[in-house]
């Protein structure tokens, strides 16, 4: 069984000029992000855990794990309390646990850096990175600084910006 | 005299304990056990556990019973959180589901609904062909 849910994030200002750069998802199409684990459950991650894409990107949140539920959460106060790790023009999301199978849709338009975890598995590295735009992006917000509200373990998870800038996408596994 | 005494008293624990296995043989087994999958966001059919039941009271660590795809009892497993293990807790005596076992899987978890924690699946299979019907 399969079945998805969209969010269209509310729209920073200017967000829909959108702004296409070279081997990057053009605006309007859609990208997924894999939630994957090994057999037996000993390691989880996001396949990719970096990703570069264009303002009015959707991303598909996939559950291609056969063995286990997972969520797509943005690091925001809304959101159980957390402190804030996406652009503040944007608005936050929580997928919900998905089973196998299941997905979740949600579409980014204000440009910067959107960190995003799994509930259950955050302690265990399942985070992931989002880069909407470039940093001459009007508008840009560039990622967080805290590294009080995160493990240092699942921080040092999340690709550097600049590398996902480069390389477009960086593989979880 | 003692040792008749103590004859009957086994004999009636093996009794006893033959007819509670017999009632969780087949799925599913009675209350207080309840299917994990009704409670929590897990999969009906676990890939590797088959479809499991949990008395709840006796949460992390167990016994969850697991069927397989025609509802027959062919694990007990055990999930037993590290960190608990590291801080000195013990978990002793807990139920099996049946008396017999053939072999048994040993293997760490990062965590799922229910036992977040990471943790070790200490796998108890009921006989020889259980693990493959608990496999898909």
């Amino acid at each position: 069984m399969s079945f998805s849910r969209r969010l269209v994030l509310a729209l920073g200002g200017g967000a829909l000029a959108t702004l296409v750069s070279p081997g990057r998802p053009w605006a309007g199409t859609v990208e997924t992000v894999e939630m994957r684990g090994t057999a037996r459950g000993e390691r989880i991650w996001f396949e990719p855990r970096g990703l570069a894409v264009s303002s009015g990107t959707t991303i598909r949140f996939l559950n291609h794990d056969p063995g286990n539920s997972h969520t797509a959460t943005a690091y925001h106060p809304s959101v159980l309390d957390r402190l804030r790790r996406i652009p503040k023009a944007a608005a936050p999301w929580d997928s919900d646990f998905l089973l196998p199978g299941q997905s979740f849709e949600v579409t980014l338009t204000a440009p910067g850096v959107y960190d995003f975890y799994c509930q259950p598995h955050e302690p265990m590295g399942m985070v992931g990175r989002i880069v909407v735009g470039t940093p001459e992006t009007p508008g840009w917000e560039g990622p967080s600084a805290d590294t009080t509200d995160i493990a240092a373990d699942s921080l040092a998870v999340f690709p550097a910006v600049a590398d996902i800038l480069a390389k477009g996408r960086i593989g979880g596994a | 005299m003692r040792t008749a005494l103590l004859l009957a008293a086994a004999l009636f624990a093996t009794a006893s304990f033959a007819e509670d296995a017999a009632t969780l043989e087949k799925s599913p087994p009675p209350a207080p056990y309840v299917q994990v999958s009704k409670a929590l966001p897990l999969p009906e059919f676990i890939p590797g556990l088959g479809t499991l039941f949990v008395n709840p009271d006796t949460l992390p660590a167990g016994p969850f019973l697991a069927y397989d795809h025609d509802g027959k009892l062919s694990a007990t497993i055990y999930m037993v959180p590290l960190e608990d293990l590291q801080g000195g807790k013990s978990f002793d005596g807990l139920a099996v589901g049946a008396p017999s076992v053939t072999s048994v899987d040993i293997y760490f978890n990062a965590g799922h609904a229910g036992v977040e924690k990471p943790h070790a699946h200490v796998v108890l299979f009921h006989d020889d062909g259980a693990k493959e019907r608990l496999a898909k």
